[in-house]
C-alpha cells in the first residue's frame, strides 16, 4: 500500500467532486428519495393469507367470515387447530392475519356487554402490517354495526391487535428504514462506478495503466471517496427519519452504523463491478440503477414480504444483501433486539460476508490493462 | 545485447488483428519512429510495449522479459507513455500545476531541488509556467497536448513510448520539443518511440519503423526508406493508372515519360497506398443541387474580443472572408484561434466588436439561427456520439439537416468512398484511430452543402494520403460550390494551399497576407514554416 499515490488519487477525486458540483448530488439525491417517497409511498396489500378461528359459530361470527371471504383483501380460511399452530404458521410465514373469535360474541354484543377480538399481524414488514390491520379492524367493525344497527358497536368490540415484532404502526415507521436500505444500495454503487467508468471514457485511466500505481492502491483510493463521503449520509439519512418522520429508533445505534458502512461496502463493489463491464458513464449510470434499484425495492419488504415469496424469488430475495440488511435496519428502528436475536447476528454476518466476497472478486476480475 | 528487443508481437481486439508478429530492436540513446496509415498498428504496438495491452510474442527491456501486462508492471516506473489523442490523459478540472502535482505522486517522487529544477524548466518550455493555476480544460488543445507531454516526462522515464505527441502542436514549440527529447535521450541514455505524422520529424529520427495494415512492413533510416521510393517519384505531370499526384509531384508505379524528382518521405505513403489499392480514389465532388447566390463577402470581423477573466484571448481582430476563398488561420498554440472560430459560430459570446455574416449583422441568438444550415464547422476535439457507429452517426447529422433518407444513404456513401473511410462505417468512434474519426468530421460538415466552413485543426493527427484527400475536397468544394473556408492547423507545408493567411499571436492579428508576398517578404525562408517561426521568434 502506498499511502503517497493513494492520498493523491482521493485528493484528485475529491477536486473534481467539488469542481463539477457533483458533491451536490451526492447529498441531494439520498435526501430527496427519502423525502419523495417517504412521503408519497403509500400501499394497497391484497391477498393477505388469513386464517379465523371460530369459537362463537354465531349468525353474526358467520357473517364477519363471509365478509372477510368476499374482501378482495383476504384469502380468508376457517381452521380449526389450536391458537398455537396458528401462531406458528405465522412465525414461519406461511400466515399473514390471525383473528380469533370469542365464545359469546355474539351474546356479548347483543347485551351490549364489550367483548375482544385478537388479532395477530405478521409485522416482520411492517409496512404491510400496518396495512393489513388497518383493514382488518375496518372488516370486523363494519360487519358489526350491520348486524347490529343501534349500538355504536366501537364502544363494545376491542380489537385486541398484536403485531408480531411492531406494536406501533404507522407507514412512516413502516417505509423509512425500507428507504434507507435502497438508498445506501444504490447511490453508493453509483458514484463508485462512475468514478471509475469516467476515466475509462476520457482515456484519463491510461494514467493508471501505464504507471506503477498497483491494483490495490488504485481501488481503495477510488472506492474510499465515496464510501466516505456517503458514510456521511448514514447519520443524514438517519436524522431524517428519527426528526423529520418520528420514526421511532429502538435499537443500538452502534449497530445500525456497522451494519450501514458494511451495506455500502456491498453497493461500492456493485458499483465495481459494473464499472468492470462497462465503458461509458451513462451506461455505467443505467445499469447500475437498473441492478441495484429493482432488487433494492423488491427485496426491502416495501411491496412483497419475504416469508410469503415462493420458489425462485424466495431464492433470489435471499441472493440479495438487501433483505439482511432492512432486518436489521428494521429491527433498530422498531423493535430493538439487535445483537441479541440470533437471526440478525447471522444476517450481520452474512453482510460481512458478501462485502468480502464481492470486493474481493470485484480485485480479482478487475485488469490493469486495455481491453 | 539490445536494450529493447521486441520479438513477433501480436495484438488483437476481439477478432482483429490490430499488429502482427511485430519485431524490431533498439538500443539506449536511440530514438525510434512509428510511421504508417492511421489504423495500421502503430499504437496497438506501444500499447503492448507500454504493457497496457495484453500481447503474443515476447519484449526484453533491459534484461525484464514480459509476455503480458502482468509481468511489465515491473518495469512501468521506467516508462512513460504518452497515448494519442488531444488531452486524452488530462483531467480538464484539475489546473496545470495539481496535474504536475499528482504524477508526481503517482511515480513516488522525490521534491528535492533537482526535482524542482527539472519541472521549472519542463513547464518553462512549454509555455505553461505563467498558466500553472488554468484548469486543464480551458487551456487550447496544443497547451493540452504540452501538458500531457510534461506530465508523461515528469519521472523521467528510461523508456518513452509518445503516440503522436505533436499533433495539434505548433512549429515552434515542436522544435522545443525535439530539442528536449533530444537532450534527454542524450543525457539520460533513454530509448525513445515515438509515432508521428509530421515526415519531418521523422526525417530526424535514428530509425524509422513503417507499418501498413498491422505489419512492420519496412525498417531503416529515413534515407534508406526514401531510397526504396525513389523510382516512383515523379515531377508533377498528368497521368491516369496507377498514379497519384500531389504538392508538384507525381508517384506512379508505372514508368512515366517525366523526369525523376527527390522523393520526401511523405512519397513512401502514396507508393504504398498505390501498390495496396492500385488506384487511390479521385475526390469528385457534385455541383450543388441547389443552386445559390453567395455574397462577395461571406464573413466580416470588425475588432472582435474575447476575454475570460482578466485574459485577453482575441484582442480586437479584424478579419474578411470572402466568396469561394480558403483562409488560413495559423498560430501558436493558445494564440486564440479556437476562441476566434467559437465566436463566430456563437459558442463563446463576443465581448466586443462586429460580427456580419453572409451580410447579416449578427445581435442575436436568432440572426444565428437562420444562418445554421448555410455554416459547417469540424472542431478541434472530437465530437461525434461515442454510442453510435460511423453510419449511424451520418444518418444521425444527415436527419439534423433534414436531408430526405435516399439521398442522404447515397451522399454518405460517396464521401466514404471519397475521404477512404469505407471500410469503417459500421464501427464505433472510438474502437477507431483519431485520423479516421477527423475524416468523418469532415464528411458531418459538409453533408448539408454550406456556405461557410469552419474548420479547426481538420488535418491534425491526420496520415499524409488523407491529409492529401482533404486538401484535394476542399479545393474542389471551393471550386464546384464557391465555398469559403476558414481552416486552422499547424502543418505550415498546408499553408501553402490556402489563398490568403492569417496569423495570431497572443490573441492579436500579426499577419493577413497571400503565402506568395510572404515568400517574397523572406526569399531566404526554404518553406512555410521558417517563415511562421521568424515571426515568432522575432518579437519575443
Ligand atoms: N474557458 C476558458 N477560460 C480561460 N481561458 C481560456 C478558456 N478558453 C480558452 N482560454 C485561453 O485562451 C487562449 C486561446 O485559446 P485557443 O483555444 O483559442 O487557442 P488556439 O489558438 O486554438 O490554440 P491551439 O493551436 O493550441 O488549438 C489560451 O490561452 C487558453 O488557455
Ligand atoms: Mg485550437
Amino acid at each position: 500500500m502506498n499511502t503517497g499515490i493513494i492520498k493523491a488519487y482521493i485528493l484528485k477525486e475529491i477536486t473534481e467532486l467539488f469542481r463539477s458540483k457533483f458533491i451536490i448530488m451526492v447529498y441531494l439525491l439520498p435526501t430527496m428519495i427519502i423525502l419523495l417517497f417517504g412521503y408519497g409511498i403509500r400501499l394497497e396489500v391484497t391477498h393477505s393469507r388469513t386464517v379465523i378461528l371460530d369459537y362463537d359459530k354465531s349468525k353474526l361470527s358467520k357473517d364477519l367470515i363471509s365478509k372477510f371471504e368476499h374482501s378482495k383483501y383476504f384469502d380468508t380460511k376457517v381452521s380449526n387447530t389450536t391458537e398455537d399452530n396458528i401462531l406458528n404458521e405465522i412465525k414461519k410465514g406461511k400466515v399473514d392475519v390471525f383473528i380469533i373469535i370469542p365464545e359469546n360474541f355474539e351474546k356479548r354484543i347483543l347485551k351490549g356487554q364489550k367483548t375482544e377480538i385478537g388479532v395477530f399481524v405478521d409485522s416482520s414488514l411492517p409496512m404491510r402490517g400496518t396495512i393489513m390491520q388497518g383493514y382488518v379492524e375496518g372488516e370486523i367493525l363494519n360487519a358489526a354495526q350491520d348486524y347490529i344497527k343501534n349500538i355504536p358497536i366501537r364502544n363494545l368490540i376491542t380489537i385486541n391487535n398484536r403485531n408480531l415484532f411492531n406494536q406501533s404502526m404507522r407507514d412512516e415507521n413502516a417505509i423509512v428504514p425500507g428507504l434507507i436500505g435502497i438508498i445506501l444500495f444504490v447511490a453508493p454503487a453509483i458514484l463508485s462506478a462512475l468514478l471509475i467508468v469516467k476515466e475509462k471514457e476520457t482515456g484519463t485511466i491510461f494514467n493508471f495503466y501505464s504507471s506503477p500505481v498497483g491494483k490495490f492502491d488504485f481501488l481503495i483510493s477510488k472506492l474510499s471517496v465515496p464510501f466516505f463521503l456517503h458514510s456521511i449520509n448514514i447519520f443524514i439519512l438517519f436524522l431524517w427519519a428519527t426528526y423529520l418522520f418520528q420514526v421511532p429508533f429502538r435499537g443500538n445505534f452502534f449497530i445500525y452504523w456497522i451494519t450501514s458502512e458494511i451495506y455500502i461496502l456491498i453497493s461500492l463493489s456493485i458499483g465495481l463491478f459494473i464499472s468492470i463491464i462497462t465503458r461509458t458513464q451513462i451506461v455505467a449510470l443505467i445499469a447500475t440503477v437498473i441492478v441495484t434499484i429493482l432488487p433494492g425495492f423488491l427485496y426491502s419488504g416495501i411491496i412483497m414480504p419475504i416469508s410469503s415469496m415462493t420458489g425462485s424469488a424466495y431464492i433470489e430475495a435471499h441472493l440479495f444483501p438487501v433483505m439482511y440488511f432492512n432486518h436489521i435496519i428494521y429491527d433498530s428502528f422498531l423493535i430493538g433486539q439487535g445483537f441479541s436475536s440470533e437471526k440478525n447476528v447471522i444476517y450481520f454476518g452474512i453482510l460481512i460476508f458478501y462485502a468480502f466476497a464481492l470486493l474481493t472478486l470485484g480485485t480479482l476480475f478487475m485488469k490493469k490493462e486495455m481491453r | 545485447m539490445p536494450d529493447l528487443e521486441v520479438k513477433k508481437v501480436t495484438v488483437r481486439y476481439k477478432e482483429k488483428i490490430a499488429i502482427k508478429d511485430a519485431s524490431f530492436e533498439a538500443n539506449s540513446g536511440e530514438i525510434v519512429g512509428f510511421i504508417g496509415a492511421d489504423g495500421s498498428g502503430k499504437s496497438s504496438l506501444m500499447h503492448a510495449i507500454a504493457g497496457v495491452k495484453k500481447f503474443e510474442g515476447e519484449i526484453l527491456f533491459k534484461g525484464h522479459i514480459y509476455h503480458n501486462p502482468k509481468e511489465a508492471e515491473r518495469i512501468k516506473q521506467h516508462i512513460g507513455l504518452m497515448p494519442q489523442g488531444i488531452g486524452l490523459v488530462l483531467y480538464p478540472l484539475l489546473t496545470v500545476k495539481e496535474h504536475l502535482d499528482f504524477f508526481t505522486a503517482i511515480r513516488n517522487l522525490k521534491k528535492d531541488d533537482e526535482y524542482l529544477q527539472y519541472r521549472e524548466r519542463l513547464l518553462k518550455m512549454v509555455g505553461l509556467f505563467e498558466f500553472q493555476n488554468r484548469q486543464a480544460g480551458h487551456l487550447s488543445g496544443g497547451m493540452q497536448q504540452k501538458l500531457s507531454l510534461i506530465c508523461t516526462l515528469i519521472h523521467k522515464p528510461k523508456l518513452l513510448i509518445l503516440d503522436e505527441p505533436t499533433t495539434g502542436v505548433d512549429p515552434v514549440s515542436r522544435r522545443e520539443l525535439w530539442q528536449i527529447i533530444d537532450e534527454i535521450r542524450k543525457k539520460d541514455n533513454i530509448i525513445a518511440l515515438i509515432s508521428t505524422g509530421y515526415m519531418q520529424e521523422a526525417e530526424r529520427m535514428d530509425k524509422i519503423l513503417l507499418f501498413e495494415n498491422g505489419q512492420i512492413i519496412a525498417k531503416g533510416t529515413a534515407e534508406e526508406l526514401k531510397e526504396l521510393v525513389k523510382n516512383y517519384v515523379y515531377l508533377e505531370t498528368e497521368c491516369k493508372e496507377e498514379c497519384f499526384s500531389f504538392a508538384k509531384r507525381t508517384y506512379s508505379l508505372k514508368p512515366l515519360n517525366v523526369p525523376h524528382a527527390d522523393p520526401e518521405l511523405e512519397a513512401v505513403f502514396f507508393i504504398n497506398a498505390l501498390k495496396k489499392y492500385k488506384n487511390i480514389p479521385e475526390i469528385n465532388v457534385e455541383e450543388r443541387e441547389i443552386k445559390i447566390e453567395i455574397p462577395e463577402v461571406v464573413m466580416e470581423a470588425i475588432g472582435l474580443t474575447k476575454r475570460f477573466n482578466n485574459f485577453i484571448a482575441n484582442d480586437h481582430i479584424d478579419m474578411v472572408l470572402k466568396r469561394g476563398e480558403i483562409l488560413g488561420l495559423l498560430g501558436a498554440n493558445g494564440a486564440g484561434k479556437t476562441t476566434f472560430i467559437k465566436m463566430l459560430l456563437g459558442l463563446h459570446p463576443i465581448d466586443e466588436g462586429q460580427l456580419i455574416l453572409l451580410g447579416k449583422k449578427i445581435e442575436s441568438y436568432k440572426d444565428r439561427l437562420e444562418l445554421k444550415s448555410k455554416i459547417g464547422y469540424v472542431s478541434q476535439k472530437f465530437a461525434l456520439y461515442k454510442d453510435m457507429t460511423i453510419r449511424e452517426n451520418l444518418i444521425y447529422f444527415a436527419n439534423m439537416h433534414q436531408i430526405p433518407m435516399s439521398k442522404a444513404l447515397k451522399k454518405i456513401d460517396k464521401l466514404a468512398d471519397g475521404l477512404g473511410f469505407k471500410e469503417y462505417m459500421d464501427y464505433l468512434p472510438t474502437e477507431l484511430p483519431l485520423g479516421i474519426n477527423q475524416r468523418f468530421s469532415v464528411a458531418v460538415a459538409i453533408l448539408h452543402e454550406p456556405v461557410i466552413l469552419f474548420l479547426d485543426e481538420p488535418t491534425s493527427g491526420v496520415d499524409a494520403i488523407a491529409r492529401a484527400q482533404l486538401w484535394k475536397l476542399l479545393h474542389q468544394l471551393k471550386q464546384k460550390w464557391g465555398i469559403s473556408i476558414l481552416i486552422t492547423t499547424h502543418y505550415m507545408s498546408e499553408a501553402e494551399y490556402c489563398d490568403r493567411v492569417v496569423v495570431l499571436k497572443q490573441g492579436k492579428k500579426i499577419i493577413d497576407d497571400t503565402p506568395q508576398n510572404l515568400y517574397q517578404k523572406f526569399p531566404d525562408a526554404k518553406n512555410f514554416e521558417d517563415i511562421f517561426i521568424k515571426f515568432h521568434e522575432e518579437k519575443n
